[in-house]
């Protein structure tokens, strides 16, 4: 484990704001997780929740703003004929191997089997030798409850083993961030429990976190921070307990009247 | 001379021919492989004035017959001897079997090059997107999630190619190489018996049998994942590259 102090590993995430064509879809979130943090994030469909996170790791390019997390500085420039780009690509892909993403569609790689799917990242990108990184997914699999299922490719399991897989997959990289995007969304409704359940044990032994989703026992109950988004900004933010308890926002209350 | 026996004097002949069949054909679709890739990414990849030139050539080499470029190579640089000489080519182009090799290969990698894009482009987003999320740079993405899915999804279309091509080969038999066309064609100046070309007939037929046999397997092989739920133990030397 790392054993860097707290405020160095504390992601920043300044004023972002995304257009696609002359749609603005964020305008201007900020946001910043200390380690520790879980927070989630709440909005109804179109509100920007994913756009957000996505832009967190430039998957999503922001038009702009700034992003900082343990020494990388992102930063979004304008080429020549206007489009948004970061300063440096390598920083940005340095940037990703400490943001583990969790994706709502799994995204494991088909082609390989699950011990290989988690073992990737760390032998190809950080070039960690392949025995020692073996052991570590090994362990990763064991935290996730699929270790016999190492030998076995995505298309053999279940959706919800296949996002306990790609959750051991982030893991497997050793980030200092995990990101879900609805990591249940895609799910059975029966399947759903098994990877909250994960989660909830990665939020107990203090991983930070940022969770797009639309769980509210999860946000509630688990994370420290619920931030709630709304036509591209941040309407209402704060502890679980306060935000549930008091719903200053109309909004907020609106929403909370429809998903439950 | 009969149907047996004219096969029992002539096999060594035709033996020969198929020979130079198989490596006109295996040099020709190996180069056309090497030369396609980077230019169907370059193909997926670049805007569509960059692409311009390419697009010109796919055409060209897709729309005129294969006996036509071999004509064009073969004849055609012999109008430009003295040019050739200088520049020192001239006893590449002297050679046939050269002539037909560069034919072969400019003609299968327009092939090779749309069969690819079709493979780059039916890579699914998610499989590309996990890859740059966890830090991959551009071509460690292609060389361990993309290209690998994209030969998956090209190989049966790759095999039909290198098939066509084979048969294809044939027409080399006119600039005066002797594969398996060629050799049959004297075989029958020489004896005048019409089976010898049934015999080669049943050489391309067997040759190209054996091929998709083992294409399959290949693709049986590359393809673990889509056999099913079982482990993939038994599959994993195919995986090769780690």
């Amino acid at each position: 484990m790392n054993t860097t102090n707290g405020n160095t590993k504390t992601l920043i995430v300044e004023d972002i704001h995304k257009s696609f064509g002359p749609v603005e879809v964020l305008r201007g979130i900020s946001l910043t997780a200390k380690e520790h943090d879980v927070i989630s994030i709440l909005g109804s469909s179109g509100s920007g929740k994913s756009t957000f996170l996505r832009c967190i790791n430039l998957l999503e390019m922001p038009t702009s703003g700034r992003i900082h997390l343990h020494g990388d500085h992102i930063e979004i420039v304008k080429d020549s004929k206007g489009n948004s780009r970061p300063k440096s690509m390598r920083q940005v892909e340095h940037m990703r191997t400490k943001l583990g993403m969790v994706f709502q569609q799994f995204n494991l790689w088909t082609h390989m089997t699950v011990l290989e799917n988690v073992m990737e990242g760390p032998v190809t990108v950080l070039k960690q030798p392949k025995n020692e990184v073996k052991d570590r997914a090994e362990a990763m699999l064991a935290r996730v409850g699929l270790s016999e299922r190492k030998n076995y490719y995505p298309s053999g399991l279940s959706g919800g083993q296949q996002q306990r897989v790609a959750i051991a997959r982030a893991l497997c990289m050793e980030p200092d961030v995990m990101l879900f995007d609805e990591p249940t969304s895609a799910l059975d409704p029966e399947l759903v429990g098994e990877v909250l359940q994960v989660m909830r044990k990665l939020a107990e032994e203090g991983r930070t976190m940022i969770v797009v989703t639309h769980e509210m026992s999860f946000a509630r109950d688990v994370s420290s921070e619920v931030v709630f988004l709304h036509k591209g900004q941040i309407e209402e933010q704060g502890p679980p307990k306060t935000m549930f308890k008091d719903q200053n926002s109309d909004r907020f209350r609106q929403f909370l009247s429809k998903v439950r | 001379m009969d149907f047996i026996n004219v096969i029992i004097t002539f096999w060594p002949k035709l033996l020969h021919g198929l020979g130079l069949t198989l490596l006109l054909t295996g040099l020709s679709a190996v180069l056309a492989g090497a030369i396609s890739l980077p230019l169907a990414v370059f193909r997926t990849t670049a805007g569509p004035w960059a692409q311009f030139p390419m697009r010109l050539y796919i055409s060209f080499m897709r729309g005129t017959p294969l006996l036509g470029q071999l004509f064009l190579i073969y004849y055609g640089s012999g109008q430009f001897r003295a040019e050739l000489q200088s520049i020192g080519l001239w006893s590449f182009f002297r050679d046939p079997f050269n002539c037909a090799v560069l034919a072969f290969t400019l003609n299968s990698t327009a092939y090779q090059i749309e069969i690819l894009r079709g493979g780059l482009m039916g890579v699914p987003a998610g499989q590309i997107e996990a890859a740059r999320a966890i830090g991959m740079s551009k071509l460690q993405a292609y060389a361990r999630v993309i290209l690998p899915h994209t030969y998956r999804i090209a190989q049966p279309a790759l095999g039909n190619e290198i098939i066509l091509l084979m048969k294809g080969s044939a027409v080399a038999s006119v600039i005066t190489i002797f594969d398996l066309m060629g050799e049959t064609k004297t075989v029958f100046a020489k004896t005048f018996d019409f089976s010898i070309y049934l015999w080669a007939a049943l050489i391309y037929l067997a040759v190209t049998t054996l091929f998709v046999r083992g294409w399959r397997y290949l693709e049986k092989r590359l393809n673990p994942h889509l056999a099913g739920h079982a482990p993939a133990e038994a599959a994993k030397p195919a995986m090769g590259t780690r």
